[in-house]
């Protein structure tokens, strides 16, 4: 099985066993998975709507996905599970500038092309909102470069098919300092927020609704501050250059606890990250034994702790 | 050589004529593939990765209303009893890529991925017989579990004519008896025939029973793998909660 | 169902691979019987309920006492698959015996697939040899079995492995050695059929002849095969068939590849105790022991001085004379040769089968009924006289029986064998037509009732819907004839002939629509293909198809309104073939002639009846055809076939003559062989991979050898080099009387090689050649009542003209391989039956008529000379000198291939005529041969 690799002993094994039990048994009977070429029932009266991951054959609803079937008022869609990212208008997404074409970006976002980031869906770095001259084509390196990690916003599909972004705000932008992670895109929910200041340890959390997952050192996003010597930037990029030990260890922290629920396919959400990083910084586990068997199981457990008591408190 | 002992009905290997070998299907065996399966039959080890859909590598082979299918087979050098180094992409290997592609492009919705491209990655770990139907139900599995949308499971299985009796799913040995050979691939629910391959002479009325064995054998991998991806979903989804 | 691998490693083409496979344990095995209380499957249930003891067989006791098996004594067996596999790889033929009898509905032997069981499974274990494995898998499935029908059936474990018995008696089975099982049945008569253990073994059985003091070895131990296989290929061994001279069994000969050449054996002690027919090993003699083997003996066959037989079987003064003898002959001619002589040192495969013959003639032992030991001789000269025991002593004297060789220890003089069955009584005519069917592996068994059942009702009557199928042709209105040997009453080809209005002539050969009856798959079927051929004997006719068939429904006989498969030519007045058109057909035959009435119609210039002008027709064109075939280089061979006139009361000869042929005859054949060549072509242009054809290959230099020495001895000079060549010197060849052209044919028929049918794919179509008949396809179409190959030609063609599908059969290579092997085998047993039949006649003719006759020499050797008699088709030898004694004053001329007599001016020459005297002699009992001597 993809994710971890590593030897459990006995207990470890039954306990995790238990656990993924558990949570097999916690776990909504409700939802409905389908496999490539199953039936979905439905009732025919309703005049329903065929939405992803279906098709009709000979008068039935076929699912054409592994998934979830989903239903919306009379909209049936089959809900991938694993499967590259598929984009939604307004989605936050972390990518990788691939290429650098005129007038725009290329962004490697998990989805099955590349997106696009025109010149003139992007802030410009002083600022000021005006036509791009040739001269901002020119400089467009100096603002992404190729293999830089950006935080974006899908704007939307061209009429081409090809996929738009933005990122017209100051909490877009290049990505520095902190680690991107890849995940299956179905782990991360779409939420009201995916950028997550955790402030105890000084630690920006980008869950980019692609799989791609931003930790890095805090940034204050300055929205007032428009106009910003460059010279003056310059400076402070170079003073915080340094990134303190302690805030590395929180970075790798952080990414880790997304390692682990990643391997363990749950799903990302702010608290439970936290939770585990808290849980590791509680029982002392140095940040490489997060990978390790023994935290690996623990985590299995606490998730099951989690779910029941949202189980009992819903009821 | 005796490929069916008249006495006791049994093949070489322990097996009536129309029962399959053991086969198991394995999901997500690649952790950077999109999709990744293993598949079992008997002794014959396929594996399979499939990425994408992605942006197509090539731009001038990109399609604007689909999606590009390629596929690469490859037999891995330990694959056979003698371990000689084999140049890639001999004919064969060309014919196996060609076969497994059309072979999955026919459920594949490429309609629905335009401007991408997938890539079928599949390679024989041990071979005994049967490849070409093991690389197939690989493929069907990495597919699905990739999350690429497909009209239906494809599933192949092979039978052969030995001893003047139809056998399912010949092995190594029974394949180079030099009988007839005839590879099935079927789409399993719809009962479409997207694969038929023998380089052999039979008379209609034989073939017809031999294909039909072959189509049982079909189904049977086409229920397994059913199996296979609706536990793995079940899991998938379970593990990420509500 | 569990998986389990087996490894296994494998050499192929030198190289070491491991092959990995896969073996599949399941639980789902049934245990055959219908005693089981368990909840086996009871469809392929074998054993029944009340069987008191159910066998379990190991290997040893199938490999050796098959005969025993097959007595319907020995019921209620359990073959498991482990005996059986091991039985495949060490005797083929015992396991195609065991097969049958697993598969006779009649007999309670069932196969327990005990290797595929999970509970009766087992891995070798480390330091543990196959034979152990092989055993304790024995042992474990007599074990389950005990337990699964415990209380139900008594498990009895038959072995002769001494370790296998004390193991199987420790673990707690019952275990038996094949003697005290059979003694426990209280039938004495079942005992002989009991072989017993070689002398490794001896210690086992009750051995008052036993006199260990007294044993010598008496022929060389054999080499160890490991040892072989390394002196094959460092070139000191070499590697052949053994053949044993017809005329003299102290010689034979080992045709190496190795050498190129002949290696002759002299004497039993340089045989080392291989029969005919074995693949041997054999030791080069230095060269100065290389005495003028060739012509030195057409020896005394009969070793009559063994007046004393030694029945104890091991006594040390049984040394085979044939040392002296060979010494004798090394001394007497001192000539070395350059044919290579040599030594036999290990036997890598045996030809060991049954054998006809008699008991040598001794008196009875003072205990009446209890174990003598007799000699036995076989009919086959070349076969050694086989030591065997039996009770029945007095009931086999006077009787032919069949005995099997079981071994041959170094330190008997015989080998030693067991009674199988016996036949009938000495002398007896039919008694002796069953032995020449017997070793000629002839089925003559009437037909089951299952082939039977294949056969259309009687009488069988054209019907409407035959007529109405689209792809038969009605020729019912056409004049067509048969022309065939008087009395010929299995009539498969007719003819007709008519001028069309171009001056063109349609010409038609019909033959016998025997696949209309004979479905592929049938029971009919598979019996026709088994047996092959019809076999003609002097005074009889085993057919291979059921009289029905060939007599009446298939036969075209006149009058009758009868199915066809036809070939139909338009052809030129100058016999050139315009168009060949096939179809099925129905055809009323108007005359069924005999060759001496086609004949005569066409001699007696009076009839001028449309039918005779047809023959006269036929025959002129024919006679072109002829022509142009020998133009092609078509062999007109000559055959000594001849012809008895039987008495239709006692069925004895009244008359031996050289069956003559006429120009009818020879119109008939050229017809036929035309329909066989055009058949052929279609066929094969059909299906180039699967089509039965017969090809007749050249021979070579070295097998015309003999003819040409012959040839140039009498001043002659025969061009081989091509067909045609050899052809056009034969038509040369005129000697100054008018038979020598016919005996220069003979000896050069004898140099060739056997035609055979073939698989078109096997061979490349190089060799398809027919040499005889110069044609470059040739095949067997015009005989399907009493040849199999024609019936397979008759569905090949029907399925190219889309009358029929192709049975499925003929995708099978290795099956259709199969068929044309056998059919290869039938055809050269059925001929070696026919003149076996004719030999027994000839017996019979002179036993009561001494005749004098002129004869021809054929060939010179040292102590006489071997001759034809052209009138009645015999050959033999004639001796010049008393037996036993050598050279004498007789002197070989080998460049002319002489003997002379020293000092005088007596001389004789190949091919010359002597007179002869003809006489049946009994030199030694039951054993009555013609002998021929100079008048």
């Amino acid at each position: 099985m993809r994710g971890l690799q590593f030897p459990l002993n006995q207990t470890q094994r039954v306990r995790l066993q238990s656990a993924l039990q558990q949570l097999q048994d916690v776990a909504s009977k409700s939802t409905a998975s389908v496999t490539v070429a199953d039936t979905i029932p439905v009732s025919n009266e309703d005049g329903i709507l065929k939405g992803h991951g279906t098709s009709e054959l000979n008068g039935e609803v076929v699912a054409t996905l592994c998934g979830v079937v989903e239903r919306v008022n009379k909209l049936v869609y089959v809900r991938s599970l694993r499967s590259r990212y598929k984009p939604e208008v307004g989605d936050i997404i972390v990518g990788r500038v691939i290429e650098i074409a005129p007038k725009r970006w290329r962004l490697e976002i998990n989805f099955s092309q590349d997106a696009v980031l025109m010149l003139s869906s992007m802030n410009l770095p002083d600022g000021i909102q005006r036509r791009r001259t040739a001269v901002d084509e020119l400089n467009m390196r100096s603002i992404f470069e190729e293999n830089d990690v950006i935080c974006a916003e899908v704007r939307g599909f061209q009429r081409d098919g090809s996929l738009q972004l933005q990122a017209r705000s100051q909490k877009y932008g290049k990505l520095t300092r902190g680690q991107m992670l890849t995940v299956p895109a179905y782990l991360v929910k779409r939420r009201k927020h995916h950028f997550h200041h955790l402030q105890q340890y000084g630690v920006d959390l980008i869950l980019g609704c692609n799989g791609y997952v931003w930790v890095g050192e805090h940034v204050e996003v300055r929205e007032n501050d428009m106009v910003v010597d460059q010279k003056n930037k310059l400076d402070e990029t170079q003073v915080q250059s340094l990134v303190s030990f302690e805030t590395r260890q929180f970075v790798c922290r952080i990414a880790n606890a997304v390692r682990l629920l990643a391997a363990l396919g749950f799903a990302l959400l702010v608290e439970v990250i936290v939770d585990t990083v808290e849980a590791s910084v509680l029982s002392n586990v140095a940040i490489k034994d997060m990978l390790g068997a023994e935290f690996y199981v623990q985590t299995a457990e606490r998730e099951v702790q989690r779910r029941l008591s949202l189980m009992k408190r819903r009821s | 050589m005796e490929h069916v002992d008249p006495l006791t009905g049994f093949r070489q290997d322990g097996r009536r004529v129309n029962e399959m070998r053991q086969i198991r299907g394995e999901i997500g065996v690649v952790a950077k593939a999109d999709g990744s399966a293993q598949f079992e039959m008997g002794n014959t080890k396929v594996i399979a990765a499939v990425y994408g859909p992605r942006e197509v590598q090539n731009k001038n082979q990109q399609i604007n209303n689909q999606a590009l299918v390629r596929c690469e087979y490859s037999m891995a050098n330990f694959s056979t009893g003698d371990r000689k180094r084999k140049p890639k992409g001999d004919r064969r290997s060309t014919e196996i890529s060609l076969v497994i592609r059309q072979t999955m492009e026919a459920c594949i919705l490429t309609h629905l991925m335009p401007r991408s491209q997938i890539d079928i990655y599949v390679q024989v770990l041990q071979a005994d017989g049967g490849t070409r139907s093991a690389c197939i139900n690989a493929a069907t599995l990495a597919l699905a579990d990739a999350g690429i949308p497909m009209r239906d499971l494809v599933t192949s299985c092979s039978a052969g004519y030995l001893c003047s009796t139809p056998l399912l799913d010949l092995n190594y040995s029974e394949d180079s008896a030099g009988g007839p050979d005839v590879t099935v691939g079927i789409l399993a629910k719809t009962d479409k025939v997207t694969l038929l391959q023998m380089d052999a002479k039979l008379p209609m009325d034989i073939f017809e029973n031999v294909m039909q064995l072959a189509i049982e054998g079909c189904k049977a991998i086409a229920n397994y793998i059913r199996e296979v991806l609706g536990e793995n979903t079940k899991e998938l989804e379970y593990r990420r909660g509500s | 169902m569990l998986q389990n691998k087996s490894f296994v490693k494998k050499t192929r083409g030198g190289k070491i691979q491991k092959q990995v496979r896969e073996l599949y344990l399941r639980h789902d095995i049934p245990c055959g019987s219908h005693a089981c209380g368990s909840s086996c499957d009871r469809a392929a249930a074998r054993l029944p309920a009340d069987a008191g003891t159910v066998l379990v067989l190991d290997t040893n006791v199938v490999l050796n006492q098959i005969d025993l098996l097959e007595n319907p004594a020995i019921d209620n067996v359990v073959v498991l698959s482990v005996v059986l596999d091991e039985v495949r790889n060490k005797n083929l033929a015992v396991f195609n015996r065991l097969k049958a009898l697993c598969t006779n509905t009649g007999r309670n032997f069932y196969v327990f697939a005990n290797e595929n069981f999970k509970e009766t499974n087992v891995i070798q274990m480390v330091g543990e040899s196959p034979n152990d494995r092989n055993d304790r898998a024995i042992r474990v499935a007599t074990r389950w079995y005990q337990g699964h029908l415990a209380g139900n059936s008594k498990i009895l474990l038959v072995t002769n492995d001494r370790e296998n018995k004390r193991k199987a008696i420790e673990e707690g089975l019952s275990a038996e050695t094949v003697e005290s099982y059979v003694r426990s049945l209280g039938r004495p008569e079942l005992l002989d059929l009991v072989v017993l253990p070689t002398s490794e073994d001896a210690t086992m059985m009750d051995v008052e002849d036993l006199r260990p003091s007294k044993r010598k070895i008496i022929y060389s131990e054999h080499k160890p095969m490991s040892e072989i296989t390394s002196g094959l290929l460092h070139r000191i061994y070499h590697q052949g068939k053994l053949r044993v001279n017809r005329y003299n069994p102290f010689e034979a000969y080992v045709g190496s590849e190795s050498i190129g050449d002949e290696i002759v054996i002299h004497g039993r002690s340089n045989m080392n105790r291989a029969f005919d027919g074995d693949i041997v090993a054999v030791e080069l003699l230095p060269q100065d022991q290389w005495h003028e083997g060739e012509s030195s003996i057409i020896a005394d066959d009969e070793d009559d001085e063994e007046d004393d037989v030694h029945l104890a079987p091991s006594s040390a003064d049984d040394a085979p004379r044939s040392i002296n003898q060979v010494q004798h002959a090394a001394a007497s001619t001192l000539t070395v040769s350059s044919r290579p002589v040599g030594r036999v040192v290990g036997i890598i495969k045996r030809n060991w089968h049954s054998y006809c013959g008699s008991l040598e003639p001794m008196p009875m032992p003072a205990g009446h009924g209890g174990t003598a030991h007799a000699l036995f001789v076989s009919k086959d000269r070349r076969i050694p006289k086989i030591r065997i025991q039996t009770r029945q002593l007095d009931n086999l004297l006077d009787k032919r029986i069949i005995v099997v060789v079981d071994s041959w220890d170094c330190s008997s003089r015989y080998p030693s064998g067991h009674y199988v069955r016996t036949i009938g009584k000495i002398g007896d005519k039919d008694t002796e037509t069953e032995v020449v069917l017997i070793e000629n592996d002839i089925n003559s068994r009437p037909f089951s009732a299952q082939v039977l059942a294949c056969l259309p009702p009687l009488p069988w009557t054209l019907s409407p819907e035959d007529l109405a199928k689209p792809h038969r042709l009605d020729l019912r209105d056409v004049r067509v004839f048969s022309v065939d040997p008087p009395g010929c009453t299995d009539i498969d080809d007719a003819l007709h002939c008519t001028r069309l209005r171009n001056g063109n002539f349609e010409v038609g050969v019909h033959i016998a629509d025997v696949t209309n009856f004979v479905h592929p798959g049938t029971p009919l079927d598979e019996e026709a293909s088994q047996r092959g051929t019809s076999v003609y004997l002097v005074e009889r006719r085993i057919d291979m198809l059921p009289k029905p068939l060939t007599e009446d429904i298939c036969s075209l006989r006149s009058d009758v309104e009868r199915l066809a498969f036809s070939v139909i030519w338009e052809m030129t007045p100058e016999a050139e073939i315009i168009s060949t058109r096939y179809t099925k057909s129905v055809i009323k035959s108007c005359a069924a002639l005999s060759y001496v009435e086609a004949q005569a119609r066409m001699d007696d210039s009076r009839l001028m009846d449309p039918l005779t002008s047809d023959l006269r027709n036929m025959n002129s064109l024919a006679k072109i055809m002829r022509l142009r075939r020998i133009d092609r280089g078509a062999l007109t061979l000559a055959s000594a076939e001849v012809k008895f006139q039987i008495d239709t009361e006692t069925h004895d000869p009244l008359d031996i003559g050289m069956y003559q042929i006429r120009e009818a005859n020879q119109m008939i054949e050229e017809f036929m062989l035309a329909a066989n060549v055009s058949v052929a072509e279609k066929i094969l242009k059909h299906f180039p991979l699967c089509s039965l054809l017969r090809r007749h290959p050249s021979p070579t230099k070295e097998m015309l050898e003999p003819l040409l020495r012959t040839a140039t001895s009498v001043g002659l000079d025969l061009d081989v080099s091509s067909s045609k060549r050899l052809a056009d010197s034969l038509d040369h060849a005129v000697g100054d009387d008018p038979y020598f052209n016919k005996l220069i044919r003979i000896l050069a028929t004898r140099c060739m090689t056997q035609a055979v049918y073939f698989c078109s794919g096997d061979l490349s179509s190089s060799e398809f050649f027919h040499y005889g008949l110069a044609a470059p396809l040739y095949t067997h179409f015009t005989s399907p009542i009493r040849r199999y190959a024609d019936v397979i030609v008759h569905r090949l063609l029907a399925a190219a003209l889309e009358i029929s599908k192709l049975p499925p059969i003929f995708q099978d290579k290795a099956q259709l391989t199969n068929i044309s092997d056998n059919l290869n085998y039938r055809h050269r047993n059925a001929q070696m039956a026919s003149r076996a039949s004719v030999e027994l006649h000839t017996l019979i003719y002179f036993k009561k008529r001494p005749t004098d006759a002129e004869a021809r020499i054929l060939k010179i050797k040292s102590n006489g000379f071997i001759v034809f008699v052209p009138k009645f088709g015999i050959e033999g030898p004639v001796y010049l000198m008393p037996r036993g004694e050598k050279g004498g004053d007789w002197v070989v001329d080998e460049a002319h291939q002489r003997i002379i007599k020293a000092g005088t001016n007596t001389s004789f020459g190949v091919l010359q005529t002597v007179m002869i005297h003809l006489e049946v002699v009994e030199p030694q009992p039951n054993r009555p041969k013609l002998e021929l001597s100079l008048k």
